[in-house]
């Protein structure tokens, strides 16, 4: 009888096990971890934690990255292969060698030509950066960022600007020792302070939820048409003045509406893998807004009037600062100075 | 023996899967995305694991992998911990022995919860103010449940029964020759008729 009860009691002991008291501590535990790293901001011991764990995982990330990077010079010729009846199979496994050798050469090139924009950038504004590759998107589908594959260890932190060879593309907000992770001008989260190049009407450049840019804050007094060029405007002592981040896309203006509503398309397009950025380490005093940079801002927001008769001679300029160029963004910055 | 070498197959699978599903999250999630939707791993190992039954071994494991995953994502951390755990502990509660492993039971259960943990993800993104429009949120976080879904149908299939591994099951409760069933004694079963 004894033995019956104490047989009865284990089983009843061991069927009582839910999993519940675990349940609630981890609960409280994660509870705690979520206020705690909101409360904390971008430094401190649990986004320290994060950056010891993308330190950990930058090889993983690398491999992810090399295995990844064929896929997508190849992803075309799969479709163009479906596409087209081949009769021999040996002409078929050549022509597959060829086109892919031609993707390669094709990714080759456009590497290049990637770097020769970036050394052009880099010494058209003088810029001081240091030289990253993109290493993966962001692991979540709610945010816009990318890691490079530079980190504190090679002089980078928070806040630093990023740009490509057509612009800015946005701003590292975490770094660990060997990587870091930027966020791009088309998260949601991300503003820059910016002005129209022709006019230098003032606005914040912000992202949207559908991966386009908004120029917010432009008053319906200001002069701006579809196809201006949008600019850094170095106001905020983060990015470098002059530096293209878009095009005016579409310009409306509410009924009533004290600021228009300007739809900017990224200078920068899609950033891809193993593509080659800019990270700007330091701001020279040329590329920081001045004093007078900031009255004239805060005195007339609007801008100025556009100057006719150097729309056509700016078409010219803009469409090198669109692409990357930016020597006519420099000067226009210079005239925002004087 | 083969009692042995079952329970051994079952102390190594799991560590393994969870390895699998680390890999996969830091190294393949990030380079796909398909309509603003990305793979998310950890929650699928975490599902897998929920629906083996074990509560206790279900929590756990929804926590470290929603951690792992908050850590090597740009989302608030501590977030997909709970969510994750949350839903492990559902799953656990709510499934069994019967549901672990790959049948549509199963195959339903995860769905469910995979759906449950990413939309309620993408509201509290936006009530933390990490996300500005529900509607942009929702939709990424739809698309992320479905290729999870797809993700979490090799992980179920891996993971397998936990009677079919070896213990954990009715048996290993009831004793080699006990079961939760018991037989109608003789004396009830002429009643029965």
């Amino acid at each position: 009888m004894p033995r019956s009860q104490g047989y009865s009691s284990n089983l009843n002991n061991r069927r009582q096990s839910t999993g519940l008291r675990p349940f609630i501590v981890l609960c409280v535990i994660s509870v705690l971890l979520l206020t705690f790293s909101i409360r904390e901001g971008d430094a401190g011991i649990i986004h320290g934690a994060r950056s010891v764990v993308m330190t950990v995982t930058t090889p993983v990330r690398y491999l992810g990255s090399i295995i990844a990077s064929p896929f997508n010079a190849v992803g075309n010729i799969a479709s163009n292969l479906t596409a087209s009846p081949a009769t021999l199979s040996d002409l078929e496994a050549e022509n597959e060698e060829l086109r892919a050798k031609v993707a390669e050469l094709s990714e080759a090139q456009a590497t290049a030509e990637r770097l020769e924009s970036l050394l052009g950038l880099q010494s058209t504004y003088s810029l001081q950066s240091t030289a990253a590759r993109i290493i993966g998107e962001s692991g979540d589908a709610w945010s816009r960022t990318v890691t490079i594959d530079k980190g504190s260890a090679d002089g980078l932190a928070i806040n630093m600007p990023v740009c490509n060879a057509g612009g800015i593309i946005g701003q590292i907000i975490e770094v660990s020792p060997t990587t870091a992770t930027v966020r791009l001008v088309t998260d949601e989260n991300s503003g820059i302070s910016a002005m129209v190049q022709s006019t230098r009407a003032q606005g914040i450049l912000q992202g949207q939820p559908d991966g386009t840019l908004r120029l917010e804050y432009v008053t319906v007094d200001s002069d701006v048409k579809e196809g201006d060029i949008i600019v850094s405007s170095g106001l905020g002592g983060v990015y470098p003045k002059g530096l293209p981040l878009g095009v005016v896309s579409s310009v409306d203006r509410p009924d009533n509406a004290s600021y228009y509503t300007i739809v900017v398309t990224p200078a920068s397009s899609e950033t891809e893998n193993n593509e080659e950025v800019l990270v700007i380490t330091s701001l020279t005093d040329e590329q920081r807004a001045t004093d007078d940079d900031v009255a004239s801002s805060n005195a007339s927001p609007q801008g100025t009037a556009r100057d006719e008769s150097s729309t056509q001679d700016d078409a010219q300029d803009d469409d090198a600062a669109a692409s990357g160029d930016g020597s006519s963004s420099d000067d226009g910055a210079t005239d925002a100075g004087e | 023996m083969p009692y042995t070498n079952a329970g051994t197959q079952r102390s190594y699978v799991m560590p393994v899967l969870a390895i699998v599903a680390a890999v996969l999250q830091v190294a393949l999630a990030p380079q796909i995305s398909i309509l603003g939707g990305r793979f998310n791993f950890m929650l699928a190992f975490a599902v897998a694991v929920a629906l083996r039954g074990d509560a206790t071994q279900a929590v756990y494991a929804g926590f470290f992998s929603g951690l792992f995953y908050d850590l090597t994502a740009t989302v608030p951390i501590g977030l997909m911990a709970l969510i994750t755990t949350v839903c492990s502990f559902a799953l656990a509660s709510v499934g069994g022995a019967g549901t672990s492993g790959f049948s549509p039971t199963s195959i339903r259960l995860a769905g469910v919860g995979i759906f449950a943990a990413c939309i309620v993800n993408a509201v509290a993104l936006v009530l933390l103010g990490a996300e500005g429009s529900i509607l942009f949120s929702l939709g990424h976080g739809v698309v992320t449940a479905i290729l999870t879904s797809i993700a979490s149908i090799p992980f179920l299939m891996a993971s397998g029964s936990p009677s079919a591994l070896g213990g954990g099951g009715f048996s290993a409760r009831g004793g080699r020759s006990g079961s939760r069933f018991k037989t109608v004694p003789r004396t009830r079963r002429r009643s029965l008729h």
